[in-house]
């Protein structure tokens, strides 16, 4: 392919100058991957068959452990990465075979990888001036982006004279101000400290809100993705585990691996099975709606505990063995037997049992959930 | 009380380190400006060795000769330099142990063998030929061939001090592979250019030894003329070459390290 195909292949972006960062007037795009394979060298497979399609408009996550090809994907998406077998559409448009310079395509790097050599304004108009945009309407589309996204002086400053934080800004004004189709964001808040962090979480997101572009974004914080996502893919080795909405995901796995990903520690087999009379280790428990899978999963936050030895059905009696308390809300241990239960109990100003206390754990039907290993 | 001691003691060999290296620069220097016939006495200052200097017309095709070589050689090394150093960066990540050492060879193989080798191949190829007189050409291929691995290794190190995911965001914001050699690789490199093309020129203006085997009759080069002249005697004029050389290398070596010491980010 020549450079004259490329005013086509990138959305010819001459004809996009009234919308800019600002207001949502474009289309968004979706994205369609079928079958991607992925293997690095001999031994190492990164994505074993996916298949996934994320809507236009879509805040999408891809989560997972490293080395689960989440980033893989990304930078299959990115034109960065070939895939061995499989095929990426965005819109109607296939490119699998499109190299990264004809995809309208950005992506915010982990490490922001703003220009050295460049001034910040520099940096911000590079992706304008190598689709070969004139001076002018670069010079505008970079100060909007700038009020966009509240750049303030920083535009005028040297790269090596802003902070991480800043740094984070500058990259993602840097991809958004070309317009893409679909913004990618590799792990672009890692690197940042826990106050910054949650304060870009949502700046992130309204920027996403407000010009209704695809985003698809990559992480392995389960926190996260459940904070900014419309919805959330969990990958593991390879692999799509589970697609769906935050809730689904968190109250919901697909399986076990899901499960302790998304911070779950109370799963128990299920020795033996009478309708919704569910037998685990830690005594029968009856279930409404629970599902078809050998393992029973119970959220630390649904349980409920009462002080002493009360009978009723799904009570068990339990010892408190470890008290965290946490202002907020206050975690347990407790010890039914032989078996451990995490419990979480919000402090509403009622009595938080004590280490050592005994004490009746009660569990609603309708929060069992059971799944496959 | 003891590491005081001790710190003074190291101030001083410092002194004296820096003493046993610029003292016999200095003496040349000086003695370049005196203003009497004999290297014994200092008389006075004065300018008159210099302006015989540009009176005598060996000295100033041997200055020519020097300045076209080194100016030539370090512009062809530069461009070969620099794509050999992009391509030990590329392929860095691959097993290429051995073809590393052919690029460090010849900075540490002597000169003496270098020059001869250089010598007797291009006498071979005139011989067979009758390409490759010795002269200028020949000396701006031997110059080159050692000038090469400085330059490359320069280059790679400025590469492989990079973020490598600029390499990638340059792709990303639409830059086909022309304009990302352009406006993003060359600009990028920039200082490390520079300082490999004052390193390149500050050796081969240094340069003797090999010069010496690759030169032809017509193409005397500063050293080799200062060779020639000694054997007749130091004269004051020679002095004041060598205070000359030494400013101009100086002044090379300078810009080369003030370039490669631009900051990398």
């Amino acid at each position: 392919m020549k450079e004259t195909t490329r005013s086509q292949s990138v959305d010819s972006p001459t004809e996009r100058t009234a919308s800019s960062t600002g207001d949502p007037v474009r289309q968004p795009s979706s994205i369609e991957m079928q079958g991607l394979h992925k293997r690095f060298g001999r031994d190492t497979v990164a994505l074993n068959g996916v298949d996934l399609t994320i809507e236009a408009g879509e805040f999408f996550t891809l989560l997972g452990p490293s080395g689960c090809g989440k980033t893989t994907l990304l930078r299959i998406l990115a034109g960065l990465e070939e895939p061995d077998d499989g095929r990426l559409a965005i819109g109607d448009r296939d490119i699998t075979e499109a190299p990264p310079h004809k995809r309208s395509v950005n992506t915010v790097f982990q490490s922001y990888a703003l220009f050295p050599h460049l001034s910040v304004r520099e940096n911000l108009a590079f992706g304008l001036k190598m689709q070969g945009l004139a001076a002018a309407e670069r010079d505008a589309r970079v100060a909007r982006v700038a009020e966009f996204i509240q750049l303030g002086d920083l535009v005028d400053r040297r790269v090596d004279q802003l902070s991480g934080g800043q740094r984070q800004r500058i990259a993602l004004a840097r991809a958004l101000v070309c317009e893409p189709d679909v913004l990618l964001l590799d792990e672009p808040l890692s690197a940042l400290d826990a106050g910054l962090r949650g304060q870009l979480q949502v700046e992130l997101l309204r920027i996403q809100k407000r010009l209704g572009m695809t985003f698809v974004f990559v992480t392995h914080d389960q926190q996260e993705a459940m904070v900014m996502s419309d919805r959330i893919a969990v990958l593991n080795g390879g692999i799509i585990q589970q697609v769906g909405p935050p809730r689904e995901v968190y109250e919901r796995p697909a399986n076990a691996f899901v499960a302790r990903f998304m911070g779950h520690d109370n799963l128990y087999p299920i020795t033996a099975r009478d309708g919704d009379r569910l037998t685990t280790s830690l005594g029968e428990l009856t279930a409404e709606a629970a599902g078809e899978g050998g393992l029973l999963l119970i959220r630390p936050e649904t349980l409920d505990l009462l002080p002493g030895e009360v009978a009723g059905e799904n009570h068990l009696s339990a010892t408190v063995s470890e008290r965290l308390y946490r202002g907020s809300h206050a975690e347990y241990r407790l010890e039914i037997g032989d078996t451990t239960l995490q419990a979480t109990l919000n402090n509403r100003g009622r009595h938080l049992p004590e280490m050592g206390e005994r004490v009746t754990v009660v569990v609603a039907p309708v929060d069992l959930v059971t799944l496959s290993e | 009380m003891r590491k005081r001691t001790l710190r003074r003691g190291l101030v001083g060999f410092w002194w004296l380190t820096l003493t046993f290296l610029y003292l016999p620069l200095a003496v040349v220097v000086l003695f370049s400006f005196n203003a009497a016939n004999s290297a014994a006495t200092f008389t006075g200052i004065s300018l008159r060795w210099y302006r015989q200097l540009l009176g005598n017309e060996q000295i100033v095709s041997a200055f020519v000769n020097s300045m076209i070589l080194a100016i030539t050689s370090s512009a062809i090394a530069l461009v070969i330099g620099s794509l050999i150093g992009y391509g030990m960066y590329r392929h860095r990540h691959r097993k290429l142990g051995w073809l590393i050492v052919l690029i460090y060879l010849p900075i540490v193989l002597p000169d003496i063998v270098f020059g001869i080798s250089e010598m007797v191949f291009f006498v071979r190829i005139y011989d067979l030929t009758g390409l490759f007189r010795p002269g200028l050409v020949t000396m701006i291929i031997a110059h080159v061939t050692f000038q090469i691995p400085f330059v490359g290794l320069i280059v790679y190190s400025r590469f492989v001090g990079l973020d490598p995911t600029l390499f990638e965001a340059a792709k990303d914001l639409y830059a086909a592979p022309v304009k990302r050699v352009i406006h993003f690789m060359l600009p990028t490199i920039k200082p490390a250019l520079i300082s490999a093309f004052f390193l390149s020129f500050t050796l081969s203006v240094d340069d003797f030894v090999i010069s010496f085997f690759t030169a032809g009759p017509e193409s005397a080069t500063l050293p080799i003329y200062i060779w020639g002249a000694i054997k007749k005697g130091v004269s004051p004029e020679i002095n004041a070459i060598a205070a000359l050389m030494i400013g101009a290398v100086a002044i090379a070596a300078f810009l080369s390290l003030l370039f490669s010491q631009r900051r990398r980010t």
